[in-house]
């Protein structure tokens, strides 16, 4: 069934291959990415709907991107829309990071 | 401890190894500029993350064993989840909780279609098989074959329901208690209820 | 558990609504035009539809729990006759059946 719009996150009853039962756990800086989420949505900073929201909207890119990549992403667009800094201030902050890891 | 005790994924070291992956950088990036404007500090964030570590993955085990126990307790768990939760001395914070048991005639099983919602605050973190596409999109659809592949068989006289929790409740299920465990303490019986068995995808074994 | 007056009681036949709005939803694609039955009502929330985009989702909207036998969403659904699907919908998502 195809609707025009239909969000790639709505996937319930989608033919799919075997579930990879494993549980590989989480590596350290996706448990504090979702500590920090956590602590944004606890704290009603933002709303966990409009987190999911802006997960909903990568389109193509939600099936390109593992899960906290795209918890992430969609962070980051939130924060960007309610002003929390700007995509200029972001960018330095990420040259910042990357540079002290090199 | 009993054998078949269930672990939640080991910590692990403070600093993962190999270089930082673009969404780390970017993360991080965000979490320090929210700091510096004093949106959250850095504690606080601290604080979840040890919430999850050593707190919330052991509340669900704990609840369940408890309800084995008490048919009081486990009547105000189905009744209403989180008052029974808060009763028993667990805050399930913005969680909303209902609670499924398992009979001789009924299997649940728990999915989010949508994106991943899941009992944090009494479970802790999903595993990876719950947030997969392949989980969510082929168990509200062939649960008897999912459930297989985690090593469950459903016998046909058994209704299998399955729970997508997509709007805003979140779901637990009560395993039925395995035969043989007469007289044994809360403790004990917490032991048999991993995470798996709560969620559905399987049922607590007695193990040798 | 709280059972505020809605449109609908537990039992009732419902049919989930067909229609495809852009946006944020709660409702999965799933099952939108299927046939179930209310099993409970989870009491009543803001409205996440209006909470995705920033706004209070005042005022609330009641959630129910919808019970649908698996052959009624799936025509070639292959397990047991009695199994079931069972989710959460608000009530503006829902018509009488």
């Amino acid at each position: 069934m195809t609707h025009e719009h239909h969000l790639p996150s709505d996937m319930g009853g989608e033919e799919a291959g075997p579930v990879d039962t494993h549980d590989h756990g989480m590596k350290f800086w996706e448990k504090q990415a979702n500590a920090l989420r956590g602590t944004l949505t606890s704290r009603r900073i933002l709303r966990l709907d409009e987190l999911r929201r802006a997960a909903e909207d990568l389109g193509s890119r939600y099936y390109e991107l593992g899960y906290f990549q795209r918890t992430t992403e969609a962070l980051r667009a939130v924060l960007l829309e309610k002003g929390f800094f700007t995509e200029k201030e972001l960018e330095a902050r990420i040259a910042e990071v990357r540079r002290r890891y090199e | 401890m009993t054998h078949g005790h269930h672990h939640p994924p080991a910590t692990g070291p403070e600093f993962d190894s190999g270089p930082p992956s673009e969404h780390e950088i970017l993360s991080r990036a965000m979490q320090e500029l929210l700091e510096e404007r004093g949106v959250i500090t850095a504690e606080q964030v601290r604080a979840r993350m040890e919430k999850f570590e050593q707190d919330f993955p052991y509340r669900g085990q704990r609840v369940i064993a408890h309800a084995w126990v008490d048919p009081a307790f486990r009547e105000k768990l189905l009744e209403d989840g989180k008052a029974a939760c808060a009763e028993f001395g667990i805050d399930l914070e913005a969680d909303k909780l209902i609670a499924v048991e398992n009979t001789p005639e009924v299997h649940n099983v728990v999915v989010c279609t949508l994106c991943s919602c899941y009992p944090r605050a009494l479970l802790g973190m999903p595993p990876t098989w719950y947030k997969s596409e392949n989980y969510r999109k082929r168990v509200v659809r062939e649960p008897r074959a999912v459930l297989r592949e985690f090593g469950t068989v459903i016998p046909d006289h058994v209704s299998v329901r399955v729970h997508d929790s997509n709007a805003d409740m979140r779901y637990v299920v009560i395993p039925m208690r395995p035969a043989g465990t007469e007289g044994w303490s809360e403790e004990r019986l917490a032991a048999l209820l991993t995470r798996d068995a709560l969620v559905g995808v399987t049922v607590p074994k007695l193990t040798a | 558990m709280s059972s505020s007056p809605g449109r609908f009681t537990v039992g009732q036949a419902v049919r989930v609504k067909a229609s495809y709005p852009p946006g944020h939803r709660r409702t999965p694609f799933y099952i939108r035009g299927k046939r179930g039955t209310i099993e409970r009502i989870c009491g009543s929330f803001p409205n996440p539809e209006e909470l995705a985009y920033g706004f209070d989702g005042e005022p609330k909207r009641v959630l129910y729990r919808v019970r649908f036998p698996q052959k009624e969403v799936w025509p070639d659904y292959r397990g047991a006759e009695r199994d079931l699907l069972e989710l959460e919908i608000y009530e503006h998502w829902l018509d009488p059946a």
